[in-house]
């Protein structure tokens, strides 16, 4: 199973579960937006 | 586990990438450039090829000399092999092979009686696509590049998200009732239909259950959220998950040529791959195959998925009771406890996205106002503060200079978009717009025929500076731009039209007009 290579995450992503990718995409979604709104 | 591989395959990517971006600035490249049409990606090849390489040198010296111990920062940073191993594969993609396969599809046209480049649709999105899918399964991903590759599915979630700051509730209104209606049809008939085929092919309640969830809402993440409700298998996850992806895959490359094929426009294109494919980022693979220079169709696209994926909660409700009736002495779940640990978060992303980019923080507040092509009569006939009516339709004397120059024209869909312009004395669709854009650019017309063009340009659009200009100032005419001109507000075609008729460009044409009188004022 390609699981077996990580301890960490799936062969799909590096993250332990969606929700967890979902989270960090949203964060980091927002840094970008915050960074469209101060500097652009 | 130490996930950083010793390695000096990052720092030589680096090397290469800022090396490239160099040779571009100094002008060493200029042959090459030229050669391939390249030149308008020269500032995206410099931001590009300076930072990601910057950032591959010193990741990829630091993986070299440091002595890697296990733990968070070894894990993160393990990934900046893989995301610089992606990205010099889609710069080579999208600034060498793309233009080249247009060189050569335009090469064998003689010879096959077609361009194949443009038949087959092989833009750089499709390529990058192949590219991948070709990586992956011949030569596969080299060791110290796969837990890079492995945080492709977050950049699509964050693009997925930040795309819900390019819509508007204006917008939302023109598609509303058309995306609601369609999608509802479509994701309460595809559960109906799949459950009722698997009913009468003697499926197992759990898989049918499960497999109508994934057809119907969006793929995995409604599969995973459905599975708990009937009680699915891992193996019948799984099995559902394949079919979505592979469906997914095979529409990928299929729905642009077909839609190309048909003539489709953008929001129709945009409707049927929003709705016929599955999975989010699939959908926005085939929306951008098939619109890849802008983004119209990836936003009509993307608006008609995530609206799916909100059709989420009826259907979990729906298996529930269904499989609870099916199934004697099937456990209870807790429906709102399955909704709120599977409902994907990043469409809530989306949807928090939008509302920030509806508060006008991003851009102007009407900066996204009506972006759908609209040439009814309310957008067409308007009135000004003072109630005069401002009509925007084109006037005898434009229609007259259009005519005698539409000769000046040799492409067959120029000359017919002209024609239907003139012939209706508004634009009558968003690819005539498109089309007479490459018109402008191309400086076919004398500067009065682009000046008529430019300013009839997608009707009830409120571009950046539109709000102040079209819509206070005046009607869409030579003369309403010569108004604008004078009052320095022409600002038009700040967006991805920046292409096709840069904004110094209109500043041009502005000033010529000041200086010309041969447009009839109204």
């Amino acid at each position: 199973m390609a699981e077996d290579k990580f301890d960490r995450g799936t062969a799909l992503t590096i993250f332990g579960s969606d929700r967890h990718e979902d989270l960090v995409a949203l964060i980091v979604a927002l840094v970008i937006a915050l960074l469209v709104y101060l500097y652009v | 586990m130490v996930y950083t591989k010793r390695t000096p395959w990052t720092l030589i990517m680096g090397v290469i990438m800022v090396a490239y971006a160099y040779l571009v600035q100094s002008g060493a490249l200029a042959g090459l450039i030229k050669y391939l049409g390249t030149a308008r990606y020269t500032g995206e090849m410099l931001t590009l090829g300076y930072t990601f390489g910057g950032i591959a040198i010193l990741i990829g010296l630091w993986q070299l000399i440091a002595k890697n111990a296990e733990g968070h920062v070894d894990y993160y940073l393990s990934t900046v092999g893989g995301v610089t191993f992606i990205m010099l594969v889609a710069f080579i993609v999208k600034w060498g092979l793309d233009p080249q396969m247009g060189q050569w599809g335009r090469a064998a046209q003689p010879t096959l009686g077609f361009n194949f480049a443009s038949v087959m649709n092989l833009n750089y999105v499709v390529m990058g696509i192949i590219s991948g899918i070709v990586i992956v399964n011949v030569f596969k991903v080299p060791g110290w590049a796969e837990n890079g590759v492995r945080l492709s599915r977050l950049g699509l979630k964050t693009g997925v998200i930040l795309l819900g700051a390019l819509y508007s509730f204006a917008e939302l209104q023109q598609l509303g009732k058309l995306s609601v209606v369609l999608i509802g049809i479509f994701v309460l008939g595809s559960v109906g239909l799949v459950l009722w085929w698997g009913a009468r092919r003697n499926l197992p309640n759990s898989m049918t259950g499960v497999l109508s969830a994934g057809v119907g809402v969006c793929g995995v993440s409604a599969a995973v959220a459905a599975a708990p409700v009937v009680q699915a298998k891992s193996t019948e996850i799984a099995y559902t998950i394949g079919t979505i992806l592979l469906f997914g895959v095979i529409c990928m490359f299929a729905f642009p040529i077909v839609g190309k094929a048909l003539g489709m426009g953008y929001i129709t294109f945009g409707a049927w791959a929003g709705t016929g494919i599955l999975n989010s980022a699939q959908v926005a693979g085939a929306a951008l195959a098939f619109q890849p220079g802008g983004i119209e169709t990836l936003k009509v696209a993307e608006i008609f998925n995530i609206t799916r994926v909100l059709f989420l909660p009826i259907i979990v409700i729906w298996l529930a009771i269904w499989y609870v009736k099916r199934e004697v002495g099937a456990q209870k779940v807790d429906i709102a406890h399955v909704l709120i640990s599977k409902f994907p978060l990043f469409v809530l992303g989306f949807i928090l996205m939008f509302l920030l980019s509806s508060t006008g923080i991003f851009a102007p507040a009407r900066h996204y106002q009506g972006s759908y092509f609209d040439n009814s009569d309310k957008v067409m006939i308007k009135k000004d503060r003072s109630g005069k009516e401002i009509n925007n339709y084109l006037k005898a004397p434009d229609l007259e200079v259009l005519k005698k120059e539409s000769e000046k024209i040799k492409r067959d869909d120029q000359k017919a978009a002209l024609q239907r312009l003139i012939e209706n004395k508004k634009l009558m669709s968003i690819e005539d717009d498109d089309t007479l854009r490459g018109v402008v650019n191309a400086k076919i017309l004398s500067k009065e025929g682009n000046a008529i063009l430019v300013l009839h340009f997608r009707p009830g659009r409120a571009r950046h500076a539109d709000h102040d200009g079209v819509d206070q100032a005046g009607g869409r005419s030579a003369a309403g731009g010569r108004q604008r001109g004078r009052r320095g507000q022409g600002r038009g075609f700040a967006d991805r039209s920046d292409a096709v008729c840069p904004r110094d460009y209109l500043r041009r044409m502005q000033k010529w007009l000041k200086t010309n009188s041969t447009v009839a004022p109204r």
